[in-house]
């Protein structure tokens, strides 16, 4: 297949020599196999490949990173921010929280990276990176306000990639709500490709948000790496439908006892979108838990995918570990794909799984329209209630009502 | 209020319904009793306007032949079913979902839509009165709810509706007694000259809370025997194998 892509790392500033040869090493690596196909076992219901070909010209990695756009804070609740546009810090504010108990700074490139180079889209992050940041939050600190990262994009990004890597790292007894929000008004076609480092230690509980908030022409490939230790506790939470396309593909490494994570994903899928959630939980110590409750709700010819592996290692004994995917076909031409797999070595477990797929009852659209209520706004509030399930373990009220309404806009069609 | 003329109503090419007339005026409250298989929650599907079923005859309320009104429609005129099974939605919360049927239909009748505190303040006047638990408006619709609570909120959803014609399709059925009387009370205290009930159910009991004005028996898709409330005892005694 042809290549649309010309990948250059001069257009990255500020380099030195050793990191020319690093980037250059995995670029090369790069453009030996190229963007992930079907072939690829983790990618046999996303062909990036042939997505990319279809809806790009000339990939190129010149970005500008400056922005004179004014930020537009959400009202709804108060938060700190961090503000970025194409990935880079434009400002901060932690206007709630005590001084010095967080430390925010670009992410450092010059760092180790030890990911996976298995997989193409992390050699080319490796390669092409810039931008990003590092969060820490100190010791035992636990941020009374939620963090909103505002994503922003430029308006010039037809036909460009972004790389960023992000890392989050909470330190001992720490507690954060971090909410990933993204505006992407852009019309133009344009790629990010973003990996998250996420390191919670003792007893750090992190509950991460993830929201697009209107359609948005992005095509977005998001790794999550995390790292627990004793007793900490990771909640991800999944409402970003919008994007033409979306793969998020996390892995969690449970690492020392009692550390717990759950995934929560609720789509609402319209048009030729596609999105996939792709994840892998790793028991590597006893008595942890892992919960995943991903549900999808598929219009027109969307398509929603959903792989989850649970891997539990020898030594997990008193392990619990549960995943469910429930899809609402509302059209014939919509599609899900479900893959789940479980993994265990271990012997004394509680492991379950199950995958639903279906239309919508049509008992319950019958009932809601004999209190009245006409078949279109039946049909929504039974979206509504299937999508909202998800947010039940949100317990600050403010947020909960503000991402209620997200779900609202996102049935409605934004 | 309504009429009902020579219906017909034919499911999976089975007929149900065949040749049934009733006429019920405002203020007055009927009552049909029959065994299991007559065709009683067919009635009360067909008049609600449930899909499915092949109807002939003609059925007139208010004036306005059913047939020409959606199942939506029809809720907005004034007709109300309480079901014998209410559903359980998951995810759909019970005081939104009250909200959103009150002003569908205050809409329809050109009323003005309540706001959210407006309608929590109506709402919660209505839950006390049925002696349920506010708790229970912040509960997934009628998910994880006991048979009386099931049937309570069906009550509760006719006093916020206030339709002209109440069906109670075996509202009686897995009530213990206290709910029953709760239940009954709602509807009596509900009762008055404009509006009108169709009472379905095997039992005499719920009609010595709710006193009926007509019996009917049905068997076999038609009313085969009419009465005053007195039928009802009768019935209760000597069964419907005696009838017809």
């Amino acid at each position: 297949m042809k290549q649309n892509y010309d990948f250059d790392i001069k257009q990255i500033k500020n380099l030195s020599m050793e990191e020319k040869i690093f980037r250059q090493k995995n670029l090369d690596l790069f453009y030996k196999s190229g963007f992930p196909s079907k072939q690829f076992e983790d990618w046999k219901f996303t062909d990036l490949n042939l997505i990319l070909n279809k809806n790009f010209e000339n990939i190129s990695n010149e970005v500008n990173f400056e922005s004179n756009k004014q930020l537009e804070i959400i009202k709804n609740f108060e938060h700190n921010y961090i503000f970025l546009n194409n990935g880079k810090i434009i400002s901060t504010s932690f206007a709630f929280e005590e001084k010095n108990k967080i430390l925010i700074k670009d992410f450092d490139q010059k760092g180790p990276t030890n990911l996976d180079s298995g997989n193409t889209l992390t050699l080319l992050n490796n390669a092409l990176s810039s931008g990003g940041f590092s969060l820490e939050v100190n010791k035992n600190y636990k941020l009374k306000k939620p963090l909103v990262i505002y994503n922003y994009f430029s308006k010039d990004l037809k036909n460009k990639i972004l790389n960023n890597k992000n890392s989050i790292k909470l330190n001992k007894g720490s507690e954060l709500m971090l909410i990933d929000y993204n505006e992407g008004h852009t019309q133009s076609n344009f790629i990010k490709n973003t990996i998250d480092t996420v390191s919670l230690d003792e007893n750090a509980v992190l509950k991460n948000i993830c929201i697009q908030e209107s359609k948005c022409n992005g095509h977005f490939y998001k790794y999550i790496k995390g790292s627990l230790e004793s007793g900490s506790n990771y909640e991800n939470y999944i409402l970003s439908s919008g994007l033409k396309l979306n793969k998020i593909e996390i892995e969690i490494n449970l690492n020392n006892d009692n550390s717990s994570c759950s995934i929560f994903s609720a789509l609402n899928l319209l048009e030729d979108q596609h999105q996939e959630i792709k994840t892998r939980i790793n028991h590597n110590s006893p008595n942890c838990k892992s919960y995943q409750k991903i549900k999808n709700v598929l219009n027109d010819t969307s398509r929603g995918v959903y792989q989850g592996k649970i891997f539990v290692e020898k030594i997990a004994q008193k392990t619990d570990a549960y995943q469910l995917s429930k899809a609402l076909i509302l059209n014939d031409d919509a599609e899900f794909d479900a893959k789940p797999e479980l993994e265990i070595y271990a012997d004394d477990v509680k492991c379950s799984h199950g995958s639903t797929s279906g239309s919508i009852d049509s008992d319950a659209i019958y009932y809601l329209m004999t209190r009245g209520i006409p078949k279109e706004e039946a049909v929504k509030l039974l979206i509504n209630g299937f999508l909202n399930e998800i947010l039940e373990n949100i317990t600050t009220s403010k947020v909960k009502i503000f991402l209620e309404k997200i779900l609202e806009r996102q049935i409605n069609g934004h | 209020m309504l009429k009902i003329k020579d219906l017909k109503a034919t499911i999976n090419e089975k007929l149900i319904l065949n040749g049934l007339n009733l006429e019920i005026k405002p203020g007055e409250v009927h009552a049909i009793m029959g065994p299991n298989g007559s065709g009683k929650s067919t009635l009360a599907n067909v008049l609600s306007g449930k899909n499915g079923y092949e109807i002939e005859g003609e059925i007139y309320f208010d004036g306005i032949n059913l047939d020409d009104l959606k199942i939506e429609e029809r809720a907005q005129k004034g007709i109300f079913l309480a079901f014998q099974y209410p559903l359980e939605i998951p995810g759909v919360n019970t005081n939104n979902f009250l909200k959103t049927s009150l002003n569908s239909v205050r809409k329809a009748r050109g009323e003005k839509e309540l706001d959210t505190l407006t309608f929590l303040k109506l709402i919660k006047e209505k839950v006390k009165e049925l002696n349920i638990d506010e708790k229970f408006l912040s509960r997934q619709l009628n998910v994880g709810f006991s048979g009386g609570e099931k049937k309570k909120n069906e009550i509760l959803q006719m006093k916020l509706l206030e339709p002209k014609l109440s069906i109670l399709d075996e509202t009686d059925s897995g009530l213990d007694i206290d709910a029953l009387r709760i239940v009954a009370d709602g509807v009596n205290s509900y009762k008055n000259k404009e509006n009108a009930f169709l009472i379905i159910t095997h039992y005499q009991r719920l009609l010595d809370y709710i006193k009926p004005d007509y019996i009917h028996v049905l068997s076999a898709g038609k009313i085969i025997k009419t009465g005053n409330s007195d039928l009802g005892e009768q019935l209760e005694k000597t069964g419907y194998a005696n009838l017809g």
